[in-house]
C-alpha cells in the first residue's frame, strides 16, 4: 500500500475548499449525507491520475448506489477538470482547486492520484498515496464487502506524480507562470485547439460574435459525442477559429446544414476515411465577406474562407467529440479537416450557380455542405476542343476513392477554373451537358475492375458491360471557382458509405 | 481568467451505461447476431454463429440499415425483447 496510512485515532477530514459546476457548495456533510465519501485527489498532468480515474471511475454510480459517493478533486481549473474527467470516463462528481490548493494542502498531500476516505461521522479512515489497486479494493471493502472494486489488471501499483501543493509556491509560480500569462498556451492546455493556435473564446468575444442571436438557442446535438450545440457554444467556435463577427450568419447556416440528419455527420465524423466536411458559399454574402472565388480560391489568403470551414470543424472536434485520435478514427486524415470552405465564382461561371440547381432564388446568400476527400488538381492546357476537356476532367476522377471502385453512389465535386469554364461557355456545353458527358465517357468494361477493391455491381455484372464510375450524371457536382490565369481545374473525391445527402442552408440575420 | 472564458465544449459529466450482466452459460440462451452491412461482416457472423449454435445457443439474425448511422430505436427494442444477449459485427 504505497504511502497508506490507516489511522486509528480517525483524525477528523477538513472542510473542502473546491467549485463545481453544481450551484450549491460541495461540503463534506453533502458528500457523506448517504455513507461514506471517497475523495480522489487528481492532477491533470499526472498520467497515474489519468490511470486512475480510468480504472476507477466507471464504478463510481454503482458505489453511489450502495452508499459510497466518489468525487474527483481537480488540482486544476474547473473547465479542464471536466474534461479531463470526461475523457477519463469518471462517473463521479468533479471538483476543481484553485491555488494554493488549500485543501490538497490540508489533507496533507505528497503526491496525486491520493485516495483518501472519509467515513460518515466525517473522519478519515485511511488515505492511499499512487496507484495501488490492491489496496484501493481492501479500502472499497471495507465500505461494504460486495461493493465493486478496480479490476486486477496491470500495472496493479503504479508511482504518482507531486501534488501541486506539495511543491514551493515559488518554484510552482516559475513553473506555471509562462503558461498562466500566455492564454494562447492556455488554450492548448484546455484542449480547446484542433492543433492551431486559436482566438481565446472571452466572454465579450463571443458575446460579439452572437450579436442579436439567441445564445441559448439550440441547434441539436453534434455528433459523434453529442454534445448540445448551442449557439454560444458555436460562437465560442467560430471565435476559436479566427471568425469575425460578420462572419457568424455563414457559420450557422452551415452548423444548420450539417447537423441536419440527412448530412449523417455521425457517420462522417467517426470514419475512417479522410473525408471533411466541404462548405460552399453562394450568393451576396460572398461579396459582403469579401470572400475568395479566385486566385487559390482553395488555398490560403482570405480570412473568410479559411475561418468560416474551420469554426464547422472545431463544431465537430470540439463540441461534438470528434477530435482526430480519439473518436475521428481517420486513417490518414487530410487538411481539408482542419477546415474547407468555398466561395463560387457565379460572375465568371457560364451556368446557373450550385444554390440555385438546388432551388433558391440567385439572390440568396446559401452554404452547401458536401463530404469530400481532398483536391486533386487536374492540369489541362492542350485540349481545344469541350469533348477533349471533358473527357481529361471526368478520367481525372477515374481513381478517386479507389482505382476499380465503379460505379460510385456518392457525389464527386468538380471544381472548374474559370479558363476551363471559358471553354464551355463558349461551346455553349450546359452543366447538364457537361454531367452527361463525363458519366457516358468514364467507363470500364467490368472484367477489367475485378482487381482488388471493387463493388458488388462490378461482380455481378456481365465481364464485358461498360461500367460507368458515378451511378447517374447526378453524381456529379460542378462549381466555379480559381484564378482567371491558369487550366488547372480539381476533383474531390466523395465520402461514401454513408447514405448521406447534399444539404443546403439559407444565410439568415437573427 | 477561468471565469472569462465560453468552452466550445459541452461540460455536462455523464454517467456511462452500466454493463448488463454478464450470462453464466450460453446453452438455451437467445443470441441475436447483428449485421450492421459492415463488408465482409456477414462472414464473422458466420463463424460466430457456428460456434454459438455448438454451444447450445439459440440464434438469430437482424440487419442495421446502414453501418454508418446508428441503430434505429425500434431495431434496438426489438431485438432486446427476443434476445438474451446480441453480438454486434464491426468488421472490415
Amino acid at each position: 500500500m504505497q504511502g497508506a496510512s490507516v489511522g486509528n485515532s480517525l483524525p477528523p477530514a477538513p472542510e473542502l475548499a473546491v467549485s463545481s459546476i453544481d450551484p450549491e457548495p460541495v461540503t463534506l456533510a453533502r458528500l457523506t449525507g448517504g455513507g461514506p465519501a471517497l475523495l480522489l485527489f487528481v492532477s491533470e498532468e499526472c498520467p497515474t491520475s489519468a490511470m486512475a480515474l480510468r480504472k476507477l471511475g466507471p464504478l463510481c454510480p454503482a458505489l453511489e448506489t450502495r452508499g459510497l459517493s466518489c468525487t474527483a478533486i481537480f488540482e486544476d481549473p474547473l473547465e479542464i477538470a471536466l474534461r479531463v474527467a470526461r475523457n477519463c470516463g469518471w462517473g463521479g462528481s468533479v471538483v476543481s482547486q484553485a491555488p494554493p490548493y488549500q485543501s490538497s494542502r490540508q489533507y496533507g498531500l505528497i503526491s496525486v492520484p491520493t485516495a483518501v476516505l472519509v467515513g460518515k461521522d466525517r473522519s478519515i479512515v485511511a488515505s492511499l498515496a499512487g496507484w495501488d489497486q490492491p489496496a484501493l479494493a481492501e479500502l472499497i471493502r471495507t465500505v461494504g464487502a460486495d461493493l465493486p472494486v478496480p479490476a486486477a489488471t496491470e500495472p496493479l501499483r503504479k508511482p504518482g506524480c507531486s501534488s501541486k501543493a506539495a511543491i514551493d509556491p515559488e518554484l510552482a509560480a516559475a513553473m506555471t507562470s509562462a503558461s498562466a500569462d500566455d492564454e494562447l498556451e492556455e488554450m492548448f492546455e484546455r484542449g480547446w485547439t484542433d492543433g492551431l493556435p486559436v482566438i481565446p473564446p472571452t466572454a465579450e468575444r463571443v458575446d460579439r460574435m452572437l450579436g442579436r442571436f439567441d445564445a441559448e438557442e439550440s441547434l441539436g446535438d453534434v455528433p459523434p459525442a453529442m454534445g448540445t450545440a448551442t449557439l454560444r457554444r458555436l460562437a465560442a467556435c467560430a471565435v476559436l477559429a479566427g471568425c469575425r463577427p460578420e462572419y457568424f450568419p455563414v457559420v450557422v447556416a452551415a452548423a444548420r446544414a450539417v447537423l441536419d440528419p440527412r448530412f449523417n455527420l455521425h457517420g462522417q465524423a467517426v470514419t475512417t476515411q479522410p473525408a471533411g466536411q466541404l462548405v460552399v458559399v453562394n450568393g451576396p454574402v460572398r461579396h459582403a465577406l469579401q470572400m475568395n472565388s479566385g486566385m487559390g480560391a482553395l488555398g490560403p489568403g482570405n480570412r473568410a474562407n479559411l475561418t468560416i470551414g474551420r469554426a464547422i470543424r472545431l463544431l465537430v472536434c470540439l463540441t461534438g467529440g470528434g477530435m482526430p485520435g480519439t473518436l475521428d478514427r481517420s486513417t490518414l486524415g487530410q487538411m481539408g479537416k482542419v477546415g474547407f470552405c468555398i466561395a463560387e465564382d457565379e460572375e465568371v461561371s457560364p451556368w446557373e450557380p450550385l444554390h440555385a440547381e438546388r432551388g433558391f432564388e440567385p439572390g440568396q446568400s446559401v452554404v452547401t455542405v458536401i463530404g469530400c476527400d481532398a483536391p486533386l488538381s487536374i492540369s489541362d492546357h492542350r485540349s481545344r476542343t469541350p469533348e477533349d476537356l471533358a473527357y481529361v476532367l471526368g478520367w481525372a476522377a477515374a481513381s478517386t476513392w479507389s482505382t476499380n471502385w465503379w460505379p460510385l453512389a456518392e457525389p464527386s465535386v468538380f471544381v472548374i477554373c474559370p479558363e476551363h469554364a471559358a471553354m464551355f461557355r463558349a461551346a455553349g456545353w450546359t452543366k447538364r451537358q457537361l454531367r452527361e458527358f463525363m458519366f457516358e465517357t468514364v467507363r470500364k468494361p467490368a472484367s477489367e475492375l475485378r482487381r482488388g477493391e471493387t463493388t458488388p455491381f462490378v461482380h455481378a455484372a456481365d465481364p464485358a458491360a461498360q461500367v460507368p464510375k458515378w451511378e447517374s450524371p447526378d453524381g456529379i457536382v460542378l462549381l466555379v471557382a480559381g484564378g482567371e490565369a491558369g487550366r488547372y481545374s480539381a476533383v474531390l473525391g466523395p465520402c461514401t458509405g454513408m447514405g448521406y445527402q447534399i444539404v443546403s442552408a439559407e444565410v439568415q440575420s437573427p | 481568467m477561468t471565469a472569462d472564458y465560453v468552452s466550445p465544449f459541452d461540460e455536462r459529466v455523464r454517467q456511462p451505461e452500466p454493463l448488463a450482466p454478464r450470462p453464466a452459460s450460453i446453452a438455451g440462451l437467445r443470441v441475436t447476431l447483428l449485421d450492421i452491412r459492415k463488408n465482409r461482416g456477414a462472414e464473422f457472423l458466420d463463424r460466430v454463429e457456428t460456434l454459438l449454435q455448438e454451444a447450445g445457443a439459440v440464434t438469430s439474425r437482424t440487419t442495421k440499415e446502414i453501418f454508418s448511422k446508428p441503430a434505429a430505436l425500434d431495431l434496438i427494442e426489438r431485438m432486446t425483447s427476443i434476445s438474451d444477449a446480441v453480438v454486434e459485427a464491426l468488421a472490415d
